[in-house]
């Protein structure tokens, strides 16, 4: 079943071209299933370049600069223990608290993975994708991008899925219940790394686990490309709540399709955390489809300098008595830029549906900007559906008049970005997030200053 | 973060008819552009609604964004008319021995 002969000293040319291509095959040794969808999806990949990207997702995100060209894959020789420790990333959730278990990968390839005991014996995998998907083939075959991430949807997911190389995976069965948080970190270390992780999370009927996934670099000057994709599924009754905190360095760049989907009476709390990178794109998708199932979804995110901060999301109501409840809150400095577009999508099936969208965002600077775009498309008539989005400048009275009580303008400043952010951080169960993204936004309020 | 060095960012040889080259400096993509054989470089993007401007007319000295009809001084960066209200980063630009080079204005 696994390929004849696995070469990981090889070395994978720059770009992604057929020849870095194939000479990345030769690096990887999996089943023939995905070695025939990794080669569908790069004939995909090939044709969708030379067609445009669809303009409502992409029109106001400039990306003449990447220039895949420059960005190399690691071979997949094994990243060694004293690497995975030398160069510490810069890590925001670490030792932050008690995880049950982690997964770190250094530049695509898996460093170290750990799972409690009790959770392996009760049948919980949880590990990295490169791996399970050898000792576990036929369930990652049946969940790996066949109902969350489409590869045909653009370019993008078709390149992550010709190139996918690692990522975490958590399945747990039928009404195993997590209480303690995992832990997945995702860092790039080396100039002009990419990383093409896939997180595959898998809930069976009345499963519940906690996942905090962080993206971090060991360097602040280097260059990265992540080119991810995150799939949760659900099924019925099924708990979920999944963090991911981008948090890379000002010269990466993040593009991802990510997409739950939810079963009946299933719940997914997503959370999304964008702090870093050069440029980040994520396309988020939300896909209700059975009866009563709920996902309330969160948007942190902060930019500064001449960041970009892009998201394109999308809430479809498949099934009846279903809710959603997205909100997300930029906040913006310097020359940065925020877009998100944002869609509710009610089929026909989708009777009684509660959706809700909201898009707060708050400009530091008269330099930044913001394009914010709710929309709705509804295909019942017995629906509740609102959306809206605001976007406005710190009111220099409201600074005054903390400068007036003895603050300094930094603590006024802090005051008002907190109380921004204080809406959607209450809505954030787990504590160390909250302090988490607590903490980054007072680092990032002081830099540059 | 801009240096204020030179950079090479193309030579004469790539210009062959064309009147402006797609080139990028620290990540920032700009437009070369030969206008009576002087040389004027701009950033690549307009300041109304964050899109190039590399295909936009050039009349007299002047960029006009071919979306909006935002109008931008080569020379200066200068935003001309509405829609656009700021300006564009312009590059300072030298040939030496066929070579381009080019370093940002402050």
């Amino acid at each position: 079943m696994s390929t004849p002969s696995v070469n990981t000293s090889a070395e994978i040319p720059a770009g992604f071209g057929e020849a870095a291509f194939e000479a990345f095959l030769t690096t990887r040794d999996e089943p023939d299933w995905v070695t025939q969808s990794r080669r569908q999806a790069f004939k995909r990949y090939s044709e969708l370049l030379e067609s445009e990207l669809n303009p409502e997702e992409w029109r106001r995100v400039d990306l003449r600069a990447l220039r895949p060209d420059r960005f190399q894959l690691n071979a997949g020789s094994e990243i060694s223990k004293d690497s995975a420790d030398s160069k510490h990333a810069e890590t925001l959730l670490k030792d932050q608290a008690e995880f049950a278990g982690h997964v770190t990968h250094i530049d695509g390839q898996l460093a170290s993975s750990d799972l409690a005991a009790e959770l392996a014996a009760k049948g919980v995998i949880f590990g990295d994708l490169a791996t399970v998907v050898r000792e576990h083939s036929d369930l990652i075959q049946k969940h790996f991008m066949t109902r969350a991430v489409d590869s045909e949807t653009d370019r993008f997911s078709a390149w992550h899925a010709a190139f996918w190389t690692g990522g975490t995976v958590l399945y747990v069965p039928r009404n195993v219940v997590i209480e303690a948080p995992l832990y997945s970190l995702i860092t790039l270390q080396t100039e002009k790394a990419a990383d093409f992780s896939h997180t595959l999370i898998i809930l069976e009927e009345g499963a519940s686990a906690t996942l905090l996934e962080e993206t971090a670099s060991t360097t602040t000057e280097n260059l990265g490309l992540h080119m991810g994709a995150v799939e949760l599924l659900l099924a019925k009754e099924a708990r979920l709540r999944y963090v991911q905190l981008q948090n890379w360095n000002h010269k990466v760049w993040h593009i991802a399709h990510q997409a739950g989907r939810v079963d009946n009476s299933g719940f997914l709390q997503w959370t999304v955390g964008g702090i870093g990178a050069k440029l980040a794109h994520i396309h988020q998708d939300v896909v209700l489809d059975g009866r009563g199932a709920e996902a309330e979804v969160n948007g942190v995110t902060f930019a500064t300098d001449k960041q970009i901060h892009s998201f394109y999301t999308e809430q479809v109501h498949n099934g009846q008595g279903t809710r959603s409840d997205l909100l997300y809150k930029q906040v913006l400095r310097d020359h940065s830029r925020a877009i998100w577009r944002g869609m509710i999508r009610v089929e026909p099936e989708g009777q009684q549906t509660n959706g809700y969208q909201r898009n707060d965002s708050l400009m530091l600077s008269p330099t930044c900007r913001v394009d914010a775009i709710p929309g709705l498309e509804i295909e019942a008539d017995d629906v509740r559906c609102t959306h809206g989005a605001t976007a406005g400048r710190v009111d220099e009275e409201q600074i005054f008049y903390c400068m007036s009580r003895g603050m300094s303008e930094y603590e006024a400043m802090h005051m008002i970005v907190e109380g921004f952010f204080q809406t959607v951080f209450d809505r954030i169960p787990v504590e160390v997030v909250r302090e988490t993204l607590n903490q980054a936004i007072i680092k990032k309020l002081g830099f540059g200053r | 973060m801009y240096t204020s060095d030179f950079e090479e960012i193309a030579s004469l040889d790539e210009f062959g008819s064309a009147d402006r080259l797609e080139v990028f400096i620290e990540d920032t993509p700009v437009l070369l552009i030969r206008l009576n054989e002087q040389f004027f470089a701009i950033e690549d993007v307009c300041t109304h609604d964050g899109q190039p401007l590399t295909n936009g007319c050039i009349e007299e000295g002047v960029i006009i964004c071919p979306r909006h009809g935002a109008r931008f001084d080569i020379k200066t960066g200068k935003a001309l008319c509405m829609p656009a209200t700021k300006s564009i980063q312009t590059f300072e630009v030298e040939v030496r021995d066929r070579k381009i080079f080019a370093r940002p204005v402050n």
